[in-house]
């Protein structure tokens, strides 16, 4: 503790030992949703290399998440909601914020508080963090930022953090462009790695994902019309449940599209479902750092899919490891699953390099560029 | 990772000073409050006389082991020897330079270091910043900013040619300093612009370069003291000279590289950019300075490649030459122009079929030498050949001024370009005075001129302006009065700036008649603008000057700016789009719906044309009783129907009449954003059948959310009918906008009636009949006349000159004895002809309505145009020239079918085919009989010549006089 305040002017001395202690802090530490579901995954990544790990939410979730049994402790602020923006929500953040300082004083030197959403950032600023390195994350695209409220709010609170990281390079220039000159960038790991690829005989496409306007199941119909008509042998298992799906299924009426899509419902074995299939498609209107292309890729599907977002460009390279087509242009999406239907040896040479590739996102690499990035942050 | 002082930090930051001791604190305070610990800081003194030296040491005693202080035994005189001492000094992995009167940016150690360490690049690069330092609202410039939008990282400097020719500095960047030390990079000493020669070497010795979009570094840039002395003229000349030298020697460098095609970059850009700051000058200078820099810059001209003068505009290319020849009566209007990009200064010639800048040199020399200036001096594409004087602006060169007892006499000579003014016309001229002032109109004042008349190539004219009684300023408010000319030659008007940079020309105040008091506005001085126009400045004494200042800077003068620019800001918003949108819904919409009250729209107001002006003229020609009220956009309501009350769209009136219409017809859409009453009737014309794909068949628009989609059909749901001129119609744009089927009306297109008809016509005679457009145009009965009417093409960026995908004059001569050819570019797109095919191609882009075009044409050559739909119903030969299709069809947003196998008439791709199938318009027609019958029949079956009456018939009907 006392070396601390020593190094003020100096290059600090990084502890002998790398192992630290890591505050991951979100909106809630078990809320439905992919961030939930990343700050876990990296909470028992970083746990089992060693690190002390503390999972903190600022208040209990509305729809919770089934997370079992957790080998770190978690911390939520609130019992209930904050008050509503104004002078009280004002003091009640500096109040629980005391909370937070509290926790973060007595880490051991070298201690990282990892904030996963803007919202957090509010109590984690008013905190004391001095001594502490602050990462402050935004996990979805620049553009869909752009679109909402976060955009301000992450150029509010996120300008003096030490390191702000957006998904891939491209989002994190995007910020840059906006003055955010602390911005970098780290991808999302891969969530699981199947031992047991597709065996890509199925004539089968698969789309996972909600049924909801962001995921354009609507545009893929507009695609599977085109396609459908030269491949009669093959069929569409769309995956997924929500409010959509009685318009969804109304328009694959009025398409004549019965015949050969099959509505699945909400699947729990996404590996089950993607290795059931031989070409995974995604037609989505924005994406951040899309988890299912990396599931299917893993599981040796090649991707066809909307080019929405950097993330997914950088996911799939296109040509190489799937096929990307202009977003919104279904004529193009279809060709792209014409070739790929259409050829089962590009498949094959396709899926294997896909499975390969996304290695690059194995949860081992990833944990070391994290670790790395501590350290870096320390020179 | 272990760190040891002894190993040295990341990073070391050179920062030099020479008589600075005020800012050397702020810049070194910049690096130690790095975000980036591990830095340190090598100040350099290059031998400063006041207490820099000083300072720095008691910097360094203040940050022992982050800050050392160093000096020069004696003062270099520039930035190179303290810089390449610093990088000795330094004991970082990586050395960034930063001047004292600068900062950086508090991340940019810690970026430039990620960077660096992830790539292996030895030198990586970020955006500096110029800032104002003295500029009221914090004014910041960004430095080549397109360099710097996003990462990434460089092999090798000739991936990004653009990188070495633009951004020379050396301070935005870090540098291996094992990579400086063992390529032995230094500075060059005893001489100005070592940056560029520096930044120069790195580049290409460089094996990895990162280039982040990151802020790294400010410029602080001081404005004021800007004054130019005849000792300031010399240093100029010096630091040109300089200048020039440090270019020679980083294109040696080049050279010896072998990087000749970074070097033809630099000269692209030398001549784009370099020269022109020099250029600009010239005018202002006397003769001896403008030969003493001329000596300079030719003998670095004769270096550049020849081709590089193919890669800039027009003006650049003819100074440059005109500079090289020495040709001052030539090159300083082509400064002039240079400094005001539209301004024709020079009478220009024509010769053999083209236009050229000046007669001079077109004959000169031998043959390589006339190629090289006829090449350089042709400036036919600018198309000033086709402007009218209005559209002229025309360099007026003031020759004499003399100001005597409160009259100022002026003279003066306006260039007379192609004898755009003819011998006999009528001239009338008059000298405008009017308050230079940003958005705020105060009086003019006009003063006769008395004397205007041809003299050889221009108009010379005389006027005095009694200046003492007819110039009444207020004082303060309008502190300069811009001078202006206004010509008008047979009643056409133009206006002119007078040039009056001639050192010494323009001297002498003359009294003048203030309208408050002579302490704020007594007398005026003339002076010259950046541009080179004269103007007057209200002179004041001095004492009122610092009273002004007290009292602009102080409560009063903050309580009127304050009440000014809210008054300011309540006039936007009262006529801003959303306040209009609110008047039409909330107040012109709650008066009553008019009966017989019509609104006519054509293209967005662009135009008097298409199906709206059919159905309006059948409308007048059945003598119905309506209220007619025509929509116009742009310059003018010329070319709209004088019968009708016409409107400027988005104005209030228009915004009234759409509210009260008891019809809306148009052709492609009222602003989206305006409710349709229910108890109006929207006829949609609409403006033509499908190739391309349209509405919710777009990507574009399949990509909207569902609200913004649902927004749209709202919108789409405004028709109340849609004209449809065959069932592809239907299958198509129906189904794009996702019309319900009742309010699709299958009547064919009015605009078509008259094609419709002229073909039956010619079917029944065997007669072709010419309406008077032919005789307006100038064609003679023995040509036949083809129309050449392409797509618009998007292009990437910023709109230029639309290229003729072939060579017109090539026509013309193969053609010019049989054919005419019109030519019709979309209203975005602009082309210009040459001279030499006057009267055998024309420029028929500005006729508002294709339709009469269509009609007189005896063949169509177009690409994807939907004007291809409607010649058909004609039954004459047409040309599909699709150069680009692959292209068109894949790239953009797709067709509804394969053009290749539907077209009724040959595909070509080429231009020697296209000449091979114009060859014999009779085989053609004879040809394709069968295949444009077919494709009448599939696209054009409803249109049968009667959609006017049909229209009328079916909502007009009551309208009848009885």
């Amino acid at each position: 503790m006392t070396a601390v305040d020593g190094l003020v002017d100096g290059p600090v001395t990084a502890d002998a030992d790398p192992r630290r202690d890591v505050f991951l802090v979100s909106n809630s530490v078990d809320e439905l949703g992919g961030v939930t579901s990343w700050s876990h995954q990296m909470a028992r990544l970083l746990t089992a290399r060693g690190h002390r790990l503390h999972v903190v939410g600022i208040t209990p979730s509305a729809v919770p998440q089934e997370l079992g049994a957790v080998p770190y402790p978690m911390t939520t602020l609130y019992a209930g909601q904050p008050p509503r923006p104004g002078r009280a929500r004002e003091a009640s953040i500096r109040e629980e914020a005391l909370k937070l300082t509290a926790l973060f004083r007595a880490a051991r030197p070298g201690a990282v508080v990892i904030v996963t959403q803007v919202w957090a950032m509010e109590w984690v600023a008013r905190a004391d963090t001095r001594g502490l390195t602050v990462i402050g994350m935004s996990h979805e695209s620049y553009a869909y930022s752009r679109a909402s409220s976060r955009f301000h709010r992450v150029r509010r609170w996120y300008r003096d953090v030490d390191r702000m990281l957006a998904l891939t390079r491209e989002d994190a220039d995007l910020w840059i462009g906006q003055g955010l000159n602390n911005a970098s960038y780290l991808p999302n790991p891969l969530p699981f790695m199947p031992q047991v690829p597709s065996a890509r005989t199925e004539k089968a496409v698969v789309s996972i994902g909600r049924l909801h306007d962001q995921k354009g199941i609507d545009m893929l119909l507009d695609t599977w019309a085109e396609v459908a008509p030269r491949h009669p042998d093959w069929r569409l298992r769309i995956h997924g449940s929500g409010e959509d799906e009685e318009m969804l299924r109304k328009r694959c009426t009025a398409l004549g599209l019965d015949g050969s899509v099959d509505w699945m419902g909400r699947t729990d074995d996404v590996p089950g479902a993607l290795r059931a299939g031989s070409v995974f498609v995604q037609s989505s209107r924005g994406e951040g750092f899309p988890l299912a292309l990396m599931e299917a890729m893993a599981t040796g599907l090649p991707c066809a899919a909307f080019d929405c977002a950097p993330g997914v460009r950088e996911i799939v390279r296109d040509g190489e490891d799937g096929l990307l087509a202009a977003v919104g242009n279904t004529g193009e999406l279809a060709r792209r699953l014409d070739t790929l239907m259409s050829d089962k040896g590009l498949r094959d040479v396709m899926g294997e390099r896909a499975r390969v590739n996304v290695q690059r996102y194995a949860p081992a690499e990833i944990v070391r560029r994290w670790e790395g990035l501590f350290g870096f942050l320390e020179r | 990772m272990n760190e040891d002082l002894s190993q040295g930090p990341d990073v070391s930051v050179v920062v030099i000073v020479y008589n600075d001791e005020a800012r050397l604190p702020t810049a070194v305070d910049s690096v130690l409050r790095q975000t980036l610990r591990s830095v340190e800081v090598v100040i350099v003194d290059d031998h400063s006389t006041d207490g820099s030296y000083e300072v720095a040491q008691d910097l360094a005693r203040r940050h022992p082991g982050r800050v050392s202080a160093h000096r020069l035994d004696e003062n270099s005189g520039g930035c190179g020897a303290p810089r390449n001492h610093g990088i000795r000094q330094a004991r970082g992995t990586y050395v960034l330079f930063l001047d004292s009167d600068d900062v950086l940016e508090r991340n940019a150690c810690r970026n430039m270091l990620e960077a660096a360490e992830t790539t292996g690049a030895d030198l990586v690069s970020g955006l500096c910043v110029r800032v104002h330092v003295d500029a009221r609202s914090g004014k910041e410039v960004k430095w080549y900013p397109w360099l710097y939008t996003r990462t990434r990282t460089l092999e090798s400097i000739s991936e990004l040619p653009d990188l070495l020719v633009f951004d020379t500095l050396s301070t935005n960047k870090c540098y291996r300093r094992a990579f400086l030390l063992e390529q032995g990079l230094e500075f060059p000493v005893g001489i100005h612009y070592e940056d560029l020669l520096f930044s120069a070497q790195a580049y290409v010795a460089a094996r990895r370069i990162t280039l982040i979009p990151n802020r790294v570094y400010d410029w602080n840039v001081v404005d004021k003291g800007t004054t130019r002395s005849i000792s300031n003229r010399r240093a100029e000349i010096a630091n040109f000279a300089h200048r020039m030298e440090i270019h020679r020697r980083v294109d040696r460098l080049l050279a010896d590289r072998g990087l000749a095609e970074l070097k033809f970059c630099k000269d692209v850009k030398f001549l784009k950019h370099d020269l022109v700051l020099h250029l600009r000058d010239l005018p202002f200078r006397d003769a001896s300075y403008r030969e003493e820099f001329a000596g300079i810059a030719r003998a670095y001209l004769e270096s550049l490649d020849r081709a590089a003068l193919d890669e800039v505009e027009p003006v650049h290319a003819i100074c440059a030459y005109l500079l090289r020849r020495s040709d001052w009566d030539n090159l300083l209007p082509a400064v002039d122009t240079l400094t005001n990009r539209d301004k024709i200064s020079s009478p220009l010639v024509e010769r053999d079929g083209r236009v050229y800048w000046c007669a001079r040199h077109l004959d000169d020399g031998d043959a390589a030498e006339r190629a090289l200036a006829r090449h350089v001096l042709d400036v036919t594409e600018l198309g000033h050949h086709t402007k009218s004087l209005e559209k002229m602006f025309l360099r007026n060169v003031l020759t004499g001024y003399e100001a005597s007892a409160g009259t100022v006499r002026l003279t003066g000579r306006i260039v007379n370009p192609l004898g755009v003014v003819p011998p006999g016309a009528r001239l009338t001229g008059e000298l405008e005075f009017a308050a230079r002032r940003k958005g705020v109109r105060l009086q003019t004042f006009r003063f006769p001129v008395r004397t205007l008349r041809h003299e050889g190539e221009s108009l010379a004219w005389e006027a005095s302006a009694d200046l003492a009684r007819g110039l009444r300023p207020l004082g303060v408010v309008d502190a300069v009065w811009d001078v202006r000319l206004r010509l008008g030659v047979d009643g056409v008007r133009t206006t002119t700036r007078l040039t009056a940079c001639e050192p010494g020309l323009a001297v002498g105040d003359a009294p003048v008649r203030p309208r408050l008091t002579r302490l704020v506005a007594g007398r005026v001085t003339p002076e010259v603008s950046a541009r080179g126009h004269l103007a007057f400045r209200v002179l004041t004494r001095e004492k009122v000057d610092e009273l002004v200042v007290r009292g602009v800077r102080g409560t009063p003068g903050r309580l009127v700016k304050s009440g000014y620019r809210k008054a300011r800001a309540a006039r936007k918003k009262l006529t801003s789009g959303p306040t209009k949108i609110r008047i039409y819904h909330e107040v012109f919409s709650r008066l009553p719906v008019k009966k017989r009250l019509v609104v006519f729209e054509s293209h967005l107001g662009r135009q008097y044309s298409d199906s709206p002006k059919a159905l309006y003229e059948e409308m007048r020609r059945q003598d119905l009783d309506f209220e007619a009220v025509w929509s116009y956009a742009g310059a003018g309501p010329a070319g709209f129907p004088a019968d009708a009350t016409l409107v400027r769209r988005w104005s209030l009136p228009y915004l009234k009449a759409l509210a009260r219409a008891e019809f809306w017809i148009d052709n492609q859409s009222y602003p989206l954003k305006l409710t349709k009453r229910p108890r109006t009737t929207y006829l949609q014309t609409w403006h033509g059948s499908a190739l391309k794909r349209m509405g919710f068949d777009e990507p574009e628009w399949k990509l909207r959310s569902r609200a913004a989609q649902e927004e749209q059909q709202r919108v789409l749901d405004r028709f109340d009918r849609f004209l449809i001129r065959s069932e592809h119609d239907v299958r198509t744009l129906a189904r794009a906008f996702r019309l319900k089927e009742r309010t699709l009306l299958r009547v064919g297109y009015p605009r078509n009636d008259e094609l419709v008809r002229a073909g039956r016509l010619e079917e029944e005679t065997g007669r072709r009949e010419r309406g008077p457009l032919a005789a307006e145009l100038g064609i003679p009965d023995d040509r036949a006349v083809l129309l050449y009417a392409p797509t618009f093409r998007h292009r990437g960026g910023k709109r230029r000159r639309f290229e003729l995908p072939f060579d017109v004059e090539r026509f013309a001569d193969e053609f010019g004895d049989r054919y005419v050819l019109l030519v019709r570019s979309h209203y975005l797109d602009h082309v210009v002809l040459p001279p030499s095919v006057r009267g055998r191609v024309l420029d028929v882009s500005a006729h508002h309505d294709v339709t009469p075009l269509l009609a007189l044409a005896d063949g169509l050559i177009t690409d994807y145009s939907s004007v291809m739909f409607d010649y058909a119903l004609l039954g004459r030969p047409m040309f599909f020239f699709a150069y680009d299709y692959e292209e068109y069809v894949h790239e953009g947003r797709g067709t509804y079918f394969d053009l290749l196998e539907r077209a009724p008439g040959p595909v070509v791709r080429t231009e020697e085919e296209l000449y091979v199938a114009l060859a014999s318009l009779d085989e053609q027609a004879v040809k394709y009989e069968e295949a444009r019958k077919g494709f009448v029949a599939e696209f054009g079956e409803y249109d049968k010549g009667t959609a006017a009456r049909s229209v009328v018939d079916e909502f007009f009907a009551h309208w009848r006089r009885a």
